[in-house]
């Protein structure tokens, strides 16, 4: 990455600054977070025009909503991280070959042995995410890793996995239910949530 | 609007982060969640529980000229485009719309140059009380209405240790909730300096010259918060008034 990844307690700065119009700290906050979420994007839209779109409305709407922040009660890159994937979500129009998705990325959420992004740094929220995708069949967590990276829809994670639709359907519906579960037990006993 | 069961909910809310709900189902589920603060805290919980996923995307780095577009669209000085053309999130009312309008964010005075002198909407100055203690001196207006309009306030130094905000005109329709005075500061989070209410008269405010909260600030904001101040610390309700100011000095 061209900028420092900026600490979580340096971006929440950034964006209460943000909600009373500091156009210095919003600048900060872009420069800090732009080539992650630009990234995230680019999995989804798959076209870097479309990507460079959503950024921009997304920071508009950051811009616009900061105030909003102080209320989700989340981690300022989760909540951030959010609003970029909804727009891609949001403008998204595919018609594309399923081709170029990358099942590296998604095969190796759990494999210890994958070596991770060089910028990668494990928080324990990913920490404990990554033990529970473990406790998933394979299928579930390839499921729910290509449709969170990108963004494909259950038909298309059907004709990608070549599996009837209703079966990835319920790859995905259990593959939550145990995630939640997971995540509840390992955040419940750090007094979070 | 109907309550869904709980695992349901789960599924479903999960089904929105990772965005296999699509389409008009999405729109609904957005349209629930509005209506259901049970809901949203479930959608908060599986952001948080799975947006760490992004962690392990490489970063790609977007071109410039993205950033210029930004820099476009929420500075009226340097393009055209509505700041609020891509904003999808619920944002009813009229703080609301003066909290994203252009008009109102040109006015902060924190943009380069001097901008910030073309429009005044508040300022506020340093001089030299009778002792030589620093006193200053705030008018803030609302700069949605036009320049002859009276200000809403007058914040001055009453004394060497007393802050003394004015309210000379109130802000319609907030009579529920508190107005909160801020101070940016040029490193840091923004500060609570209070709260008053939105009525004619004066509150006072204890504070000095060294007090650590007005150290290195250089802005002033009011922002409506729900009655007795944000809950959380940081302002959290939109901005009906600010100013650009110089640092306040130690005596």
């Amino acid at each position: 990455m061209a900028n420092p990844e900026a600490s979580p307690a340096r971006l929440a700065e950034l964006l209460s600054r943000t909600a009373l119009g500091d156009r210095k700290a919003f600048a900060e906050l872009y420069e800090s977070t732009r080539s992650k979420l630009f990234a995230v994007s680019l999995r989804i839209v798959r076209e870097p025009q479309l990507a460079e779109e959503v950024l921009q409305d997304s920071f508009v709407s950051i811009w616009n909503h900061a105030s909003g922040y102080a209320q989700a009660k989340s981690a300022p890159a989760t909540w951030m991280t959010a609003i970029v994937r909804n727009r891609s979500l949001d403008i998204v129009r595919r018609t594309r070959e399923l081709a170029d998705v990358d099942d590296v990325l998604a095969g190796n959420l759990v494999d210890e042995g994958a070596a991770p992004p060089a910028e990668y740094q494990a928080s324990v929220d990913a920490h404990q995410l990554h033990e529970c995708l473990k406790e998933l069949e394979a299928e579930q967590r390839q499921s729910i890793a290509l449709a969170f990276f990108h963004g494909l829809t259950h038909s298309e994670l059907a004709a990608h996995m070549r599996r009837p639709l209703g079966t990835v359907k319920t790859h995905i519906r259990r593959g939550l239910l145990r995630l939640r579960d997971c995540l509840d037990r390992t955040q419940g006993a750090e007094g979070g949530r | 609007m109907r309550k869904l069961p709980q695992d349901s909910a789960h599924v479903i809310a999960g089904e929105y982060v990772l965005g296999t709900l699509r389409g008009p189902a999405r729109r609904r589920f957005e349209a629930m969640m509005r209506a259901d603060a049970a809901l949203t805290t479930i959608v908060r919980q599986w952001e948080s529980g799975l947006m760490p996923l992004a962690d392990r995307v490489p970063a790609v780095e977007p071109p410039a000229r993205v950033w210029r577009a930004i820099e476009a669209r929420i500075d009226p000085y340097r393009g055209a485009a509505p700041a609020t053309a891509a904003d999808s999130s619920p944002s009813p009312g009229k703080w609301s719309g003066l909290w994203s309008s252009l008009a109102f964010w040109r006015t902060f005075g924190l943009t380069a140059g001097g901008r910030a002198s073309v429009l005044l909407a508040g300022f506020l100055y340093l001089s030299t009380g009778p002792r030589g203690e620093p006193v200053f001196v705030a008018v803030l207006t609302d700069p949605t209405a036009p320049a002859t309009a009276p200000p809403h306030l007058v914040i001055s130094m009453h004394s060497p240790d007393l802050l003394r905000v004015r309210m000379v005109r109130p802000w319609a329709n907030v009579d529920t909730k508190s107005l909160e005075l801020w101070v940016l500061p040029t490193k840091g989070q923004p500060r609570s300096l209070g709260t008053f209410t939105n009525a004619p008269g004066d509150t006072m405010i204890k504070i000095t010259a060294t007090d650590p909260r007005v150290q290195g600030a250089y802005a002033l904001a009011v922002s409506l918060e729900p009655k007795g101040g944000s809950p959380t610390g940081q302002p959290t309700g939109p901005v009906v008034a600010s100013g650009s100011i110089a640092p306040v000095r130690r005596s």
